[in-house]
């Protein structure tokens, strides 16, 4: 048994009543995609992971988790599966606040999954409160290594009239000379980074709610972040992105997503244990 | 070993017991790399953001995705035998009630 951070992933069992639970062919499981407030059962299409199987909500008072019927599998996480579990909760989103579950979260039946609902009642309402009407933003920004070079060369006095020097006489340039710019480059190179992801999240912060930065991913990432934002205000924050973007697409690319469920922003510590 | 038999053994057992405990290390430090799927998955997201920048292509992505699920199976397997437990297998919630959550 465990406590499962909720939507980052089941981290079932440390050991103490491992054994296989992998392999069952019927699909008497339940995958789980979120939790919504809602008092009656609702029929949301054959749209669930593992070749469109129906989904529908099993309920614990006004509350009900959004699950399809599954075989009790470990679901790999590929992109097929991955934009699955995603399409439904998009579907559901466009009606509903949903915390979101984390991707291939299996109940063995539905009176575990009412079980859920049951224990963690507070705590889902809590969170379903807070979320009302929230949605979340992803916005990576990449820089373009050469690209901010050649602009620091430009902008920076001092870079450009070493290199000039180092490219005149480059016979007689030292090691060392070679070795100061590089360094100067370097340190310019992350002031401009540090400038333009502060100046990236004061834009947006002032029309989110919350934001959270996120670990950035290889080597030309400069920020990995997620916003939580109201629905009344996605059209605002769409433009600042835009306007943001637009400031800087000489040096810099932006992906921007969503409007995704509140994957960043829900942490519930589910108390859950592998079922054998 | 018991603390007693080693102060009694040390001068026989010294340099045995210390190429049991370099194995051992070793034996553990190959076991959490095994059982560590954190690099994994910064592979996957690594091949996600190379797709979406297009770095590579769609073929190239459905080749490379599929050796990672490969590597994660591998995981899964050594942490099943390992017992270790897995993320993603069937959960229900557990049995003590009285800390239910938070």
């Amino acid at each position: 048994m465990t406590e499962q951070q909720m939507p980052f992933g089941t981290d079932a069992s440390d050991g103490s009543d491992a054994s296989d639970a992998v392999a069952d062919d019927d699909a008497g499981g339940k995958y789980v995609y979120c939790i919504i407030r809602h008092d009656r059962v609702r029929d949301f299409g054959p749209v669930g992971i593992g070749g469109g199987r129906r989904v529908y909500t099993v309920h614990h008072d006004d509350l009900a988790a959004v699950v399809s019927d599954t075989p009790i599998v470990i679901y790999d996480p590929t992109r097929e599966n991955v934009l699955a579990h995603e399409f439904v909760n998009e579907t559901v989103m466009r009606e509903f606040t949903v915390i979101p579950m984390s991707f291939g979260t299996v109940f063995r039946s539905e009176d575990d999954v009412s079980e859920l609902l049951r224990s963690t009642y507070r705590a889902f309402t809590d969170v379903l409160d807070k979320m009302q009407d929230k949605i979340e933003f992803g916005l990576k920004v990449l820089w373009d290594r050469e690209k901010v070079v050649a602009k620091i060369e430009q902008e920076n006095d001092e870079i450009r009239r070493l290199k000039d020097e180092i490219t005149r006489n480059a016979a007689s340039s030292t090691y060392f000379a070679r070795m100061q710019l590089g360094r100067l480059v370097e340190g310019a190179m992350e002031e401009a980074g540090n400038r333009y992801v502060t100046d990236i999240h004061d834009a947006l912060k002032s029309v989110a709610v919350a934001s959270r930065s996120n670990k950035v991913i290889g080597d030309r990432m400069i920020t990995n972040a997620a916003f939580l934002v109201d629905r009344s205000r996605e059209k605002e924050f769409d433009d600042v992105v835009r306007d943001i973007s637009r400031k800087y697409e000489d040096v810099l690319t932006f992906k921007y997503t969503g409007p995704w469920p509140p994957y960043n922003f829900v942490n519930i510590k589910l108390k859950l244990e592998r079922a054998n | 070993m018991g603390l007693l038999s080693s102060i009694l053994l040390a001068p026989f057992t010294g340099p045995w017991s210390g190429t049991m405990w370099t194995l051992d290390k070793v034996q553990r430090s190959v076991e959490e790399q095994l059982i560590d799927d954190t690099p994994i998955k910064e592979d996957l997201m690594n091949l996600q953001l190379a797709l979406e920048v297009g770095d590579i292509d769609d073929d190239e992505y459905v080749r490379r995705e599929a050796e990672i699920m490969q590597r994660l199976r591998e995981v899964r397997d050594w942490r099943e035998r390992l017992g270790k437990g897995n993320a993603g297998g069937p959960v229900r919630v557990a049995r003590e009630r009285e800390d239910e959550s938070e």
